[in-house]
């Protein structure tokens, strides 16, 4: 028993991992595809990371820099654990989704300590705007968990992907509320902070913001914490409304288009500022979920 | 003599010592802490209070005044409060035991002045955490008001301006508990906590209402509720650092204590469910409730605007009070034991914090968050203090501010109130951007260079630091701990105690285990780490290595961001400001200038404070003569 749990928190970060660059790898495809470009190959995600982690040049500046990265990739590494996926429940049941969605931002602020020893304002102004941005997205988020906790009542994710399974397509949260289901929808683009979110980011402006004083493997880190962000917010999503994963090929198939359909839409759109990411998120998603919550409470 | 004796006895003893010997340069911080542990060691014979085993300690003192008698008593909720009490002020005795109490003798302040006007802060708070009827509640309130207001005083000037600002807030507050005592008295011709308990179910829906809102406004005061809130963040950013970590930590929730004691557990918390707010779908709780969340999110978004680190801590320490009174308002075990829990948590880091903003103040002489940056390296152990605490205070895992929000959060989410939930959600967001904004502004970014040469905290900081760090670390990975004490003072107010264990809640639809989610988390940074070094070798440059757009950085160049730290939000939220809370200081400002000025000009005293004060003392003479 301990063993095969044991075995379960060892395996569900490394497939989360491998999933998260397949995932980046369908990003790009799908870029290069609206772009009309050909798209990087199969493994290109894999050797960035190599390339990154194993260049000559990897500039640090100081200690909490680099204790920024550990926690950027240590704090998703442990949330995946809360995170069920078919056949292994890991820990699910000694967290669920409160404790979630707060360890998905213990990444975030090892990531903008790290940003804030380089020292360089452009770093800085992009960790104010990624923290404005969870701001924005960050409420819709949470009453979309709410609205979750109190349609499934409990906070068990397994439990959740029970209750759907159990009682079928009629009881998937998407079904259920689809008004919530979609204020997810958009407050998990945000969250990703993909087009046309990536306002932190913005090259042309304040030269890639965070990213700015990464080189080598801290950049790399930033390329494994992306590869495990976007898998666990599209597993999230189809945990919450599109019922789990029954097994492996259903699951993969859901947690692929949560991430692929939302993103071909959205990389038509231009990135939004700041203060319009704000109104944005604080109008539509904040409604619609409001809206869902007074459906299902009644 | 009872324990509670021996304890009573010791924290007066320790008044004593401090008046007569607290100028003493070699062995006055010493003292201090030995004799604060004294009181910490009398609390152990009351263990059992902590632990549900025992249900009351009295003292053997009652002072019979005409047919009434003033008798003092400790139960489960006292002694978890006394425990928070004592242990913060040594260590904030402990912080002042060094090179903090040379400087602030060189400023000209007087230590004698410090000690004993703390210990008489720790020996009034125990007094009112004693009290065990109505009148000796009230005469713990105003020792408690008066000794906190020589500690925000302290300073003078400023200071002090600040502090009978506070003066004005408390006598205000204390006059209307008086009138609500002689409203129970009148009803009931006692002043014990029975027969209010008893009286309460005969008593109409109007004379409930008008006994709340005298007791929580009067109450509420202490704990800066809005709208009473605005005297709060300057008087304790003001006060000096080790009384501003005292103050911080547990002051404040001395007026939680008191409306816990008199409103929810004397008044009842069926009875505030039964009044009804007409033509609206609300209740008394729910009416408190939304206070709460109002306090929680006002005083936050405050905070993200400040550019004094003090401030910014003091408006963060009223903004968490809210999360205590939401929690415990929430009536059921998890969420009640949530908020109290709050209590200890906020306690332990917000002394931290305080510390260390008062450590890198006492190393470059400014708590100014655009003149500070890049402390880090020159620092690193308090940068780590302060690390400790901000994520404790934004209440994230694995330190103990999560396990008591979770708490409240998952409550919330049982008891089905979204709108609530969100205020809470909101609160800690912006909390959130604030506290990295202390951060960043404080110990990261560039290090200016007439910083470069400063050093580490002395020991005598770093120590109590290090502790309370190790504190929020260890009660957020076995928040059992604290939870058995929560539990007992849970079953003193006559709440459901919750089932806990050592590693946190297990509920049936989803608890939570901090003992596995901290290991979890540890693991993975381990693993984080093993990734990161696997990497090819890194090497360390100066921060000025850095890139610029292609221009050179020199040291004369300031190349940091920390004004203004928001734009995009204030851009959007800032005119919110404008619009309403700053019209709310103003007409509350301007309505107590005219009110003093009205009684300046009616009885030409210089404060109308003192005036209040006098008023207030033929009141209760006239109350306990009646």
């Amino acid at each position: 028993m301990t063993l095969e749990l044991l075995a379960e928190l060892l395996l569900m970060p490394l497939v989360a991992f491998i999933i998260g660059m397949l995932m980046v790898l369908m990003m790009r495809k799908i870029a290069a595809g609206i772009q009309r470009r050909i798209g990087p190959p199969f493994f290109q995600p894999l050797y960035d990371i190599i390339k990154l982690y194993g260049k000559q040049t990897q500039i640090s500046h100081g200690l909490i820099h680099e204790i920024g990265v550990i926690m950027a990739v240590g704090g998703y590494i442990a949330a995946e654990t809360l995170l069920p996926v078919p056949g292994m429940n890991g820990i699910a049941d000694k967290g669920g989704i409160i404790t979630l969605a707060y360890m998905m931002m213990v990444p975030s602020l090892g990531l903008a300590l790290g940003v804030g020893q380089c020292a360089n304002p452009n770093g800085s102004i992009g960790i104010s705007r990624a923290l404005t941005a969870m701001l924005a997205y960050d409420i819709p988020f949470m009453i979309v968990m709410f609205g979750a906790g109190y349609l499934y009542d409990t906070t068990n994710l397994a439990d959740m992907i029970a209750i759907q399974q159990q009682q079928g397509l009629a009881s998937w949260g998407i079904v259920q509320t689809p008004l919530l289901a979609f204020a997810g929808l958009i407050a998990m683009q945000a969250m990703l902070g993909k087009q046309p979110f990536e306002v932190y980011v913005a090259p042309a402006e304040i030269a890639t913001g965070p990213m700015v004083e990464m080189s080598g493997k801290f950049l790399g880190g930033l390329f494994v914490m992306q590869c495990f962000q976007l898998y666990t917010v599209a597993v999230l999503y189809t945990t919450l409304f599109l019922g789990g994963g029954e097994n492996w090929l259903t699951f993969l198939v859901k947690i692929f288009a949560v991430i692929a359909i939302p993103m071909a839409i959205a990389f038509l759109f231009p990135r939004y500022r700041t203060e319009d990411l704000l109104r944005l998120m604080w109008k539509w998603p904040v409604v619609l979920g409001l809206m869902g919550l007074a459906v299902i409470m009644k | 003599m009872t324990p509670l004796d021996l304890l009573l006895l010791i924290a007066a003893f320790t008044v004593v010592v401090m008046l007569v010997s607290g100028q003493l340069r070699s062995i006055a911080g010493e003292n201090a802490v030995a004799l604060y542990a004294a009181q910490g060691l009398a609390l152990l014979p009351m263990a059992g209070l902590g632990y549900g085993t025992v249900a009351e300690v009295p003292a053997s003192i009652s002072i019979p005044i005409m047919q009434h008698t003033l008798h003092w008593r400790f139960d489960g909720l006292s002694w978890f409060f006394a425990l928070i009490t004592i242990g913060a002020a040594l260590l904030s005795s402990w912080f002042t035991a060094g090179e903090w109490a040379e400087k602030f003798r060189a400023r000209g302040g007087s230590m004698r002045l410090f000690h004993s006007t703390l210990a008489l802060n720790v020996f009034s708070m125990l007094l009112l955490l004693a009290s065990g009827d109505l009148l000796s509640l009230f005469i713990g309130w105003e020792l408690v008001s008066w000794a906190s207001f020589l500690m925000m005083g302290l300073a003078g000037g400023q200071a002090l301006r600040y502090a009978m600002r506070y003066l004005s807030y408390a006598i205000a507050g204390a006059m209307a508990v008086l009138v609500g005592l002689a409203m129970v008295y009148s009803q009931t011709g006692s002043f014990d906590y029975a027969a209010l308990a008893a009286a309460v179910p005969h008593m109409s829906n109007n004379q409930i209402w008008l006994l709340l809102l005298l007791f929580t406004a009067g109450f509420g005061v202490k704990m800066a509720m809005i709208p009473l809130h605005l005297w709060q963040a300057k008087a304790y950013a003001e006060t000096p650092g080790p009384g501003a970590a005292f103050l911080g930590a547990i002051s404040s929730r001395m007026g939680l204590f008191a409306i816990i004691v008199v409103v929810l557990q004397l008044i009842g918390f069926a009875r505030l469910l039964d009044l009804s707010i007409p033509f609206t779908l609300l209740n008394a709780r729910d009416l408190l409730a939304w206070i709460a969340v109002f306090t929680i999110i006002f005083p936050t978004f405050t905070a993200l605007r400040q550019h004094d680190a003090r401030r910014l801590l003091a408006w963060h320490g009223i903004g968490q009070g809210g999360y205590m009174l939401i929690g415990i308002l929430s009536m059921d075990a998890l969420g009640s034991a949530g908020g109290l829990m709050h209590i200890f948590n906020h306690a332990t880091y917000q002394a931290m914090l305080f510390m260390s903003v008062t450590a890198v103040l006492h190393r470059t002489g400014t708590s100014d968050l655009n003149q500070l940056g890049g402390l880090v390296v020159r620092m690193p152990l308090s940068f780590l203090a302060m690390l400790v605490g901000i994520i404790g205070l934004a209440g994230l895992p694995p330190m103990n501010g999560f396990v008591s929000k979770w708490m409240i959060y998952r409550s919330l989410m049982d008891d089905g109130s979204p709108l609530l939930f969100i205020g809470a959600v909101i609160g800690t967001l912006g909390t959130i951007l604030s506290v990295y904004k202390l951060i960043h502004n404080t110990f990261l970014g560039q290090l200016r260079t007439e910083h470069v040469e400063i050093e580490e905290a002395p020991s005598s900081m770093l120590i109590p630091m290090m502790i309370l760090a190790a504190i929020v670390f260890l009660t957020g990975y076995f928040p059992g701990v604290v939870l058995d004490w929560v539990a007992a003072a849970q079953a003193a107010i006559g709440l459901p105690p919750l089932t806990h264990t050592l590693g946190g809640v297990p509920e049936i639809n989803g608890g939570l285990d901090m003992i596995w989610v901290v290991s979890i988390l540890l693991a993975g940074f381990g693993i984080g780490a093993l990734i990161f070094f696997s990497g090819n070798r890194h090497q360390r440059i100066h921060q000025l290595d850095n890139y610029a757009g292609g221009h050179f950085l020199s040291a004369d160049v300031r190349y940091q961001y920390s004004d203004n730290f928001y734009p995009g939000l204030m851009h959007l939220i800032g005119p919110w400001y404008r619009a309403s809370f700053q019209w709310l200081e103003r007409g509350f400002l301007s309505l107590l200038e005219t009110l003093s000025t009205l009684m300046q000009g009616g009885y030409r005293a210089a404060h109308p404070a003192f005036y209040l004060l006098a008023v207030m003392v033929l009141s209760l003479a006239w109350v306990v003569w009646l």
